[in-house]
């Protein structure tokens, strides 16, 4: 009917502007927020502001690339670059740099890669080219969950193995989330949520190194490790509660400027909204957050056809997960793992996968009209 | 058409269905997340607003004590003393510049030396970590420091713990001190201990002997609290503290360990090597090991105090000692090899009798002098000793006689049997930094210094000289071997390791590492030799026989090391009219008793002229104070159980 009218728009208008307008906010909040602590007086990290910046530019053109490429395209090369971030994942084994006792970066000279994070994003197009063949949103048979299922398990078995339990579990969690927005059947939901719990005490005892198990205790009871990863859940609610209603003011926490703590630029940069600007920035941001993941989920259910439903789905689970658990983890809701706050915290890695995820919500959403 | 309709319809149903699911999720995580906010910054908000503002959370450490050395009747060797230490947290200390000041009135360091080092070290590891500005506080000092923190928050004074060796310069080789750890050795002990421990800058560890050694046990796991702290320094108890619950992690202190060593031994030993005779105090080694390896005493002298480790070494005391000329930090017994001098006879003597080239009746003729060659090898006594069998060529420890029997052996045979007893190898006694000792022969002769062994070269090795060298731990071990004519022991120092309940972690035992089998050398001519080293003590002319003990039979050896070879005219001179580098080691290494041996002593006096007067004599005060102290001890134990019987 109106077809014929949306035919003619241009590419510009085109573009979902308010998922747009929504990500330069969080950007621009996340810069503040940087500067902040980037920028107080004999600071030694002021570069990290302007590098961010440059991330920022680079993951701009990123998501406007994305954009205007086809998302079927994503899908249809799915597997080439599964294949290639599986060897990836692999020579990390054999050539991996060590950081924090486990191996996950690969050295490329210009900047480290971790296979890991971008197979999270990866797994979402296999996901939503398999998902999509099906004809009909009856549940899934056990026959046609083996396939993504396998396709999941392997990298991520070799993720936990190198160690780095949080990205792994985080894999598994956004692929489920997906799995089961497909649907499954309950009973092979049940069977599955048993076989966890069941399996739960021997990955205690087998699998689990012993700083992980060390964050998972202490996450129960901070108190048993006042001093390592105790002390920073302590000190990011301090930070937190003592920006009370307003906050302290730009530039003006004490606990997150006198270097309490300790991956503030990265893991804990919630903690320095949260002390800076209060119950007010902190509420705003979140929201800001959900309406982002809302408008991935709306693009979702826009979608002309069932890889684009896929895709937003997966990318708005991305990036819910995400800024879920890092946001939980620095109120002491859930235990201390090393995942970013998406467009907010400070690194290259975390911020091109994001503009990546959601390039790819903005690519099915600019397709919406065609039909 | 129809059908396609109804897809779509119930394609909607099902979307319908997904986005009622994902909207409640998302409702629930954005309640559960402005809840928790809400939580912590409107309804604890202004509790931890104050909290991070005036009330400081403060990292407290408590250290933990290392582990105690016991000896092997239970004497403490190495304690722990509680020691106060001034300490300041830049982030806290508003006025650095007037608390110095105030500061360096009572302890006497310049404001300007308190100040560089806050600024450095705040430098180094951040504004949280106390630095210590000085160690060893007395009372009346932490009472005017006390007051002090009133004015300045920031300044504290903290609990430590300091190593403190009762035993001072005896022993300290063996125990060893403690140190600040490198910068450069963190990642190395990181790597070494990390499972247990985690090492961080001003650390203190075990450096040289058993602290060393035994980091690992000894080295106790520091305990950390946290305290609140008010504007005023006080300490309070958190209202809060329920938010996070956090207990204090207690400290584990190391673990004990008991040694072999016997205290009373040990301080005889010492004494005796610090006797005020002609020769006056001794340098050199004592070491004193039971028949099963374990040892008893071990003195290394000259010494230094542990103690001023502990209390902290200024640069320029520590230069004092490492560049001491005589080398106080060495550890002797291990660590320095000699020319064994006539203490090596005993193993020529073995591989003539078991090479058949003499048995214990064959005769030699041993003048005083013996021209090989186009040198002359002279006796020590200037008449010689005439027509003599082994026995007497050990007792009176005659040159000429072994000069014989060194050119009849040649150098390789004499080597082997040398290696038998383990000689040129490590007794791999745990401690670090021990030497090997040498043993050479024709092979490495040429090889190493291109030359052709010369048949002269034979004499001078068949009496200990030349290029032979062994330590006087080594020696300890030979002899024990000789004393049961197969055994060849690891030494060993620590007997067990107990936690602080006392409950046994590990046990140490003898270890015979190789015996020395018939084939290789035939009993009788140990026997043989045994004889003869008894009468070197109890025969007639023996040369150690002015220190014999009472009711114990001894067998010895004396030697004499030159430290240099002298021409013609002077070899005859008195020795201790030379100058002192120029003077003999002597050696006196005993096993007592002979016929049943206990104990084995192996003394070195450097530069003592002769092993007689030099070290016999300490041998001696200690074979009798270890038969003292059984005697002793027998008695005592004999009156418990008798009284127990009444």
């Amino acid at each position: 009917m109106n077809i014929q009218s949306q035919k003619g728009l241009s590419v510009i208008k085109k573009l979902n502007w308010s998922l747009i307008v929504t990500i330069v906010t969080l950007l621009i909040i996340g810069l503040i927020n940087l500067y902040s602590i980037s920028h107080r007086t004999h600071s030694t990290t002021t570069h990290l502001f302007y590098l961010q910046l440059v991330w920022i530019t680079v993951g701009a053109c990123i998501f406007l690339c994305i954009s205007f490429i086809n998302y079927h395209f994503f899908t249809r090369v799915a597997y080439i670059l599964y294949s290639v971030n599986l060897i990836f994942l692999i020579m990390v084994h054999f050539f991996g740099s060590v950081f924090g006792g486990s191996k996950r970066w690969l050295d490329l000279g210009l900047f480290n890669y971790q296979p890991s994070e971008t197979l999270k994003i990866i797994l979402i197009f296999i996901l939503a080219r398999i998902l999509s063949v099906k004809r009909s949103w009856k549940s899934m048979t056990l026959t046609e969950l083996a396939k993504p299922l396998i396709l999941i398990l392997i990298p991520v078995l070799f993720i936990v193995f190198q160690p780095d339990l949080g990205t792994g579990l985080m894999i598994l969690i956004i692929t489920g989330s997906i799995i089961i927005f497909a649907k499954v059947h309950r009973n092979i939901l049940f069977s599955c949520i048993l076989c966890i719990l069941c399996i739960s005490p021997l990955a205690w005892n087998f699998i689990l190194k012993d700083y992980q198990k060390n964050r998972i205790l202490t996450f129960i009871s901070p108190g048993r490790d006042p001093r390592g990863t105790g002390y920073n859940t302590i000190q990011s609610k301090i930070a937190i509660g003592s920006g009370q209603f307003l906050g302290k003011g730009f530039q003006k926490g004490t606990q997150s400027q006198l270097e309490f703590l300790p991956e503030r630029h990265t893991d804990f940069i919630f903690s320095v909204l949260s002390e800076e600007h209060g119950f007010i920035g902190s509420t705003i941001t979140i929201f800001l957050f959900l309406f982002l993941i809302i408008l991935g989920f709306h693009t979702a259910f826009q979608s002309k056809d069932k890889v684009g439903v896929f895709l937003c789905i997966g990318m708005s689970f991305y990036m819910f997960w995400h800024m879920f658990i890092n946001i939980g983890m620095t109120m002491g809701l859930l235990p201390i793992v090393g995942i970013p706050l998406p467009l907010l915290s400070y690194g290259g890695s975390s911020l091109l996968t994001t503009m990546v995820a959601l390039g790819v919500i903005s690519s099915v959403s600019f397709r919406r009209y065609l039909f | 058409m129809r059908e396609q309709l109804s897809r779509m319809e119930e394609e909607l149903q099902e979307i319908i269905h997904r986005w009622k699911w994902v909207s409640w999720i998302l409702v629930c995580a954005g309640l559960i997340l402005v809840s928790r906010l809400w939580y912590l910054q409107i309804i604890h908000g202004e509790k931890l607003r104050k909290y991070s503002e005036i009330n400081r959370l403060r990292e407290a450490k408590i250290p933990a004590p290392r582990g105690i050395i016991f000896d092997r009747q239970g004497h403490i060797l190495v304690d722990n003393f509680l020691d106060l230490e001034l300490t300041i947290t830049p982030q806290y200390l508003n006025h650095l510049e007037q608390a110095a000041k105030d500061i360096s009135s009572i302890i006497q360091i310049a404001p300007q030396h308190i100040m560089e080092k806050v600024r450095l070290e705040e430098k180094k590891h951040g504004p949280f970590r106390p630095i210590v500005i000085k160690k060893h506080l007395d009372l009346n000092q932490v009472v005017r420091l006390k007051l002090l923190q009133w004015d300045y928050t920031g300044v504290d004074i903290q609990e430590a713990i300091i190593r403190h060796y009762p035993l001072k310069e005896n022993g300290a080789h063996l125990f060893g001190y403690l140190s600040e750890i490198a910068k450069k050795q963190i990642p190395v002990f990181n790597k070494k201990y990390g499972k247990k421990f985690h090492f961080q800058p001003g650390d203190l560890i075990g450096k040289n002997g058993l602290e060393s050694v035994w980091e690992y046990e000894l080295r106790g796991e520091d305990g950390f609290s946290f305290v609140e702290v008010d504007v005023h320094n006080r300490k309070s108890i958190s209202e809060i503290s329920s938010l996070w619950s956090f207990k204090p992690k207690e400290p584990t202190p190391g673990n004990n360990l008991t040694l072999t060593i016997d205290k009373s031994l040990q301080e005889t030993a010492y004494l005796s090597l610090l006797r005020k005779d002609k020769i006056g105090p001794r340098h050199g080694s004592v070491i004193v090991m039971k028949n099963n390896g374990e040892i008893l005493a071990w003195v290394s002298y000259p010494s230094y105090n542990p103690n001023i480790f502990s209390i902290g070494l200024s640069t320029a005391s520590w230069m004092k000692l490492a560049d001491n000329p005589t080398n106080p930090l060495r550890n002797k017994p291990i660590q320095d090899h000699y020319a064994p001098g006539s203490i090596f006879k005993p193993i020529v003597a073995l591989a003539a009798l078991q090479e058949g080239l003499i048995t214990a009746d064959t005769l030699i003729d041993s003048p005083k002098e013996l021209i090989f060659g186009r040198r002359t090898y002279h006796d020590y006594r200037k008449t010689g000793h005439g027509s003599i069998h082994l026995i007497s060529a050990i007792e009176r420890s005659a040159n000429v006689f072994f000069y014989k029997l060194g050119i009849n052996l040649g150098i390789d045979t004499i080597a082997k049997y040398a290696r038998l007893f383990h000689l040129g190898k490590k007794t791999s006694i745990k401690l670090d930094g021990e030497v090997t000792g040498f043993i050479p022969d024709s092979k490495w002769k040429k090889k190493h210094l291109g030359e052709a062994w010369q048949p002269g070269e034979n004499l001078v090795h068949a009496i200990g000289q030349g290029f032979i060298l062994v330590t006087p731990l080594q020696m300890a071990v030979v002899y024990y071997a000789i004393a049961t004519s197969e055994k060849i022991v690891k030494p060993f120092i620590v007997k067990k390791i107990t936690d602080t309940n006392d409950k046994v972690i590990q046990t140490f035992s003898s270890q015979v590492i190789d015996t020395i089998n018939e084939q290789q050398i035939k009993q009788e001519h140990f026997n043989t030799l045994r004889k003869a080293l008894t009468q070197v003590v109890h025969g007639p002319q023996g040369t150690a026989k002015w220190w014999k003990v009472k009711d114990v039979k001894i067998a010895g050896k004396t030697g004499t090391a030159q430290v240099m070879s002298f021409s013609k005219d002077s070899i005859h001179e008195k020795c201790q009219e030379r100058p002192l580098e120029q003077k003999h080691h002597g050696w006196f290494v005993a096993i007592a008793p002979a016929d049943n041996p206990e104990i084995t002593v192996s003394v070195l006096t450097e530069h003592s002229c002769s092993g007689s007067s030099g070290s016999a004599p300490i041998a001696r005060d200690i074979i009798h104070a270890y038969f003292e102290n059984k005697k002793r001890r027998e008695v005592s134990s004999l009156s418990s159980s008798s009284e127990k019987a009444q």
